[in-house]
C-alpha cells in the first residue's frame, strides 16, 4: 500500500481537529474561539471529504469512476431532512411550506416512518446501497465499464434531479426542504448543534479513513486493484468480478449517503441542486487534484478546493471558476497523480534543475 | 491416455470473417500439445473458445470427454480447471509478485466470500513452493509491474499453475524472450508435465515447440492442416508450403 505515512499524518490532523472543534467552538481555551460560521464551514468541508473518499474508493480502488455520487449524497440528505421535518412538526405543529403550497392537509401517512431517528439512520445505511445495488447489478452484469459507466451514472443523477424538481413528487420540489427545528434536541442553527455536527462529520471522516485503509490493504482491496489493472485476467482466474465490484460500489454509496445525512442539517436545507451533475463532476475534480487511490488524497483535494472556494466566493466571486480551472490544468499537466505525488515528483524536478547540488540517494539493495 | 479436451466440428466467425471452420482438435492428459501455424490461422481464437472468451457458431467443446462447456462462462471454466496464460503478459502490475500469486491461488472455489476472508497464512506454503518452481523467490515483494518481460511471463505461468489446472493453455509463452529465458521456460514446462494435466502450447518458435511438445497440430486458415510429431511436420510438404517455407 502506498502512502502509509500520509495516512497517519491525515489521521493525526483529523484527531486534532476533533479535539479542537469543541474546545475552540465553545471558547474553552482562553483567547481562542472559533466563530460559529467557521465551525459550520469545517463540518461542511468534512462532509465533502467523506463524499470524495466514497468516490476514491471506487475510482482509485477499482478503477471505476462514478460521476453520479451526488445521487447517493442527496439520497442520504433527503432522508435526513424528512426526519428533521417530522420532528419539527412534532414540536411546532406547523406544516412545512411545500406541503401547504401543494394543498396537502398533512404529511403523507408513510412519512411517519421518518419519526424514528434509528429507523432513519437505518434507511440512510440501507436504501442508497439498495439503489446502488440495483443500478450496479444491471450495469456491471452487462459489462458496462470505463467511460460508458461514468456517463450512465451521470445520466442517472440527472434523471433524479429532474424528478425531484417536480413539485408533485412530494419532496419539496424546486424549493426543497427547509425549516428544521432541532437537531438531536439542540436548536437548529445554534452553536451546540454546529459543534456536534462538525465533530460528528470529522469523526466520520476519520473512521472512514482508517476503515477504508484497512479495507484497501486487505485481500478484498487487492482484488479491487486487480480489477483496476486487468479485470479480464481476474475473471480468467475464476473470480466473478461482478460481486466484488458490487460490494465496493454499495459501500461507496453508503459512505456518500452518510456524508449527505451529515451535510443537510449543517446547511439547513436540501433541494435538487445537490443532484445537479456539476456537483458530481466536482467530486471527481477534488479527488483528481488530491490524488487517487489512497483516500488521503481525496481528503486533501476536497478540503483544499472547498476552503479555496468558500474563501474566493466571498473575496472575488468572479475569479473562482478561473482558479479552479487553473488548478485542474496544473494537476493534469504537472502532477497526473494529484498533489500527493508532489513529494515524489519534486525530487525529480530538483535533480533536473541542479543535478550536482543534491545529496545523492543511496542505491536500494 | 484419456482425452482432456476435445473440440468437434468447430466454426467460429466474427461478422463475415470466419476465423475457424469445421475444426476438430483434442489434447490428452499427461501430454504437451503444440499448436503452430501462420498468423491468422486461428490459434488464439481456438484458445478463446476453450476459455469462453469467444462463442462458437457451430460445434462442441468437451472437457474430460463428457462436460459440454457451452453453458459455462469464463469464470466457471477457470473454476472447472481450465487455466490460460495470455499472449501479452497479464499480471496485476500494482501488486507484488507474492500478492499476484495470493489472488491466483484459490482455496475456496465455491465461495467468493470465504476466498476473500481466507487467512493469508493458509496460502503461504503453496505460494513459497511455487515461487521456487518459477524461480522468482528473490523478487517476491517486488511490484509485478517492475519485472522484466520474461519474469512477467513466468509469474503469469505461475499464477495459472497455482490453480492446478487440468488443462493448461499457454499462448506464446516464449515470445520476446532471450535464448536463455527460452531455455529456462522449456525446463519449466518439463516440470509442469503431470499425469492429470494436459498442456497446450501455441507458439511460433518451432525449436521450442520441438523441445517441449509430444505432438503438434498445424492450423491453417481455421482448419487443421497436419497432426503428428514436430519432426514429421517439418518434413510435410503442405506444412512447408503454408508455414515453414515462408
Amino acid at each position: 500500500m502506498k502512502g502509509e505515512g500520509s495516512t497517519w499524518l491525515a489521521a493525526g490532523l483529523l484527531s486534532l481537529l476533533l479535539v479542537l472543534l469543541p474546545l475552540l467552538g465553545f471558547g474553552l481555551l482562553p483567547g481562542l474561539a472559533l466563530p460559529i460560521y467557521a465551525v459550520n464551514l469545517a463540518g461542511q468541508v468534512m462532509c465533502f471529504a467523506l463524499l470524495a473518499m466514497a468516490v476514491d474508493l471506487m475510482w482509485g480502488g477499482a478503477g471505476v469512476l462514478s460521476l453520479g455520487h451526488g445521487l447517493f449524497f442527496a439520497f442520504g440528505g433527503y432522508l435526513c431532512a424528512m426526519h428533521l421535518l417530522r420532528s419539527a412538526y412534532a414540536a411546532t405543529h406547523k406544516l412545512p411550506d411545500f406541503l401547504l403550497f401543494m394543498g396537502h392537509g398533512g404529511f403523507p401517512s408513510w412519512w411517519r416512518l421518518a419519526d424514528s431517528a434509528p429507523l432513519t439512520l437505518l434507511a440512510v445505511l440501507v436504501l442508497p446501497a439498495l439503489l446502488a445495488f440495483a443500478f450496479g447489478y444491471v450495469s456491471f452484469r452487462s459489462r458496462v465499464n470505463g467511460v460508458y459507466f461514468s456517463i450512465i451514472t451521470q445520466a442517472l443523477t440527472y434523471t433524479a434531479m429532474l424528478l425531484m424538481f417536480r413539485n408533485d413528487t412530494g419532496f419539496g420540489g424546486n424549493n426543497g426542504m427547509t425549516g428544521f427545528h432541532a437537531i438531536a434536541g439542540l436548536p437548529a442553527g445554534g452553536l451546540a448543534a454546529a459543534v456536534l455536527l462538525a465533530s460528528l462529520s470529522t469523526a466520520a471522516v476519520l473512521a472512514a479513513l482508517l476503515g477504508g485503509r484497512a479495507l484497501l490493504a486487505s485481500r478484498f482491496g487487492r482484488l479491487l486493484r486487480a480489477i483496476r489493472d486487468d479485470e479480464p485476467r481476474l475473471r480468467f482466474l475464476g473470480y466473478d468480478t461482478l460481486w466484488l465490484k458490487l460490494a465496493a460500489w454499495c459501500a461507496s454509496a453508503t459512505l456518500a449517503a452518510i456524508a449527505g445525512m451529515l451535510y443537510v442539517p449543517q446547511v439547513g436545507i436540501i433541494n435538487p441542486s445537490l443532484l445537479d451533475p456539476t456537483l458530481s463532476l466536482e467530486i471527481a475534480v477534488w479527488v483528481a487534484i488530491g490524488g487517487r487511490g489512497g483516500l488521503t488524497g481525496a481528503i486533501l483535494g476536497a478540503v483544499l478546493v472547498n476552503v479555496l472556494k468558500f474563501w474566493l466566493s466571498a473575496a472575488a466571486p468572479t475569479l473562482w471558476p478561473f482558479v479552479l480551472a487553473l488548478l485542474v490544468l496544473l494537476v493534469v499537466l504537472a502532477l497526473p497523480n494529484g498533489l500527493l505525488d508532489l513529494r515524489n515528483r519534486s525530487r525529480a524536478w530538483l535533480l533536473e534543475l541542479a543535478p550536482a547540488s543534491l545529496p545523492r540517494r543511496r542505491p536500494a539493495r | 491416455m484419456s482425452t482432456a479436451i476435445a473440440v468437434e466440428a468447430l466454426t467460429v466467425g466474427f461478422g463475415d470473417f470466419i476465423a475457424i471452420r469445421d475444426l476438430s482438435f483434442h489434447a490428452d492428459y499427461g501430454t504437451v500439445r503444440g499448436v503452430i501455424g501462420p498468423n491468422g490461422a486461428g490459434k488464439t481464437t481456438l484458445l478463446d473458445v476453450l476459455t469462453g472468451k469467444s462463442r462458437p457458431r457451430r460445434g462442441r467443446v468437451l472437457l474430460d470427454g463428457t462436460i459440454d462447456l457451452a453453458p459455462l462462462d469464463e469464470v466457471a471454466r477457470a473454476l472447472a480447471g481450465i487455466g490460460r496464460k495470455f499472449q501479452k503478459p497479464s499480471v496485476f502490475e500494482a501488486l507484488s509478485v507474492w500478492d499476484n500469486l495470493d489472488l491466483a491461488l484459490r482455496l475456496h472455489r465455491r465461495s467468493l466470500l470465504r476466498e476473500v476472508f481466507a487467512p493469508a497464512a493458509a496460502k503461504a506454503a503453496p505460494i513459497a513452493a511455487l515461487l521456487e518452481t518459477i524461480g522468482l523467490t528473490a523478487l517476491r515483494d517486488q511490484a509485478a509491474g517492475t519485472l522484466s518481460h520474461g519474469q512477467k511471463q513466468w509469474l503469469e505461468i505461475g499464477m495459472v499453475l497455482v490453480q492446478e489446472p487440468k488443462l493448461l493453455l499457454l499462448d506464446e509463452p516464449v515470445a520476446g524472450m532471450s535464448e536463455e529465458e527460452t531455455a529456462h521456460t522449456a525446463a519449466l514446462l518439463h516440470r509442469l508435465r503431470a499425469p492429470g494435466r494436459s498442456i497446450v502450447v501455441v507458439e511460433h518458435d518451432m525449436d521450442f515447440v520441438e523441445q517441449v511438445a509430444d505432438a503438434v497440430s498445424v492450423l491453417h486458415e481455421g482448419r487443421t492442416l497436419f497432426e503428428g510429431s514436430m519432426a514429421e511436420a517439418r518434413g510435410n510438404a503442405q506444412v512447408i508450403e503454408v508455414y515453414i517455407g515462408r
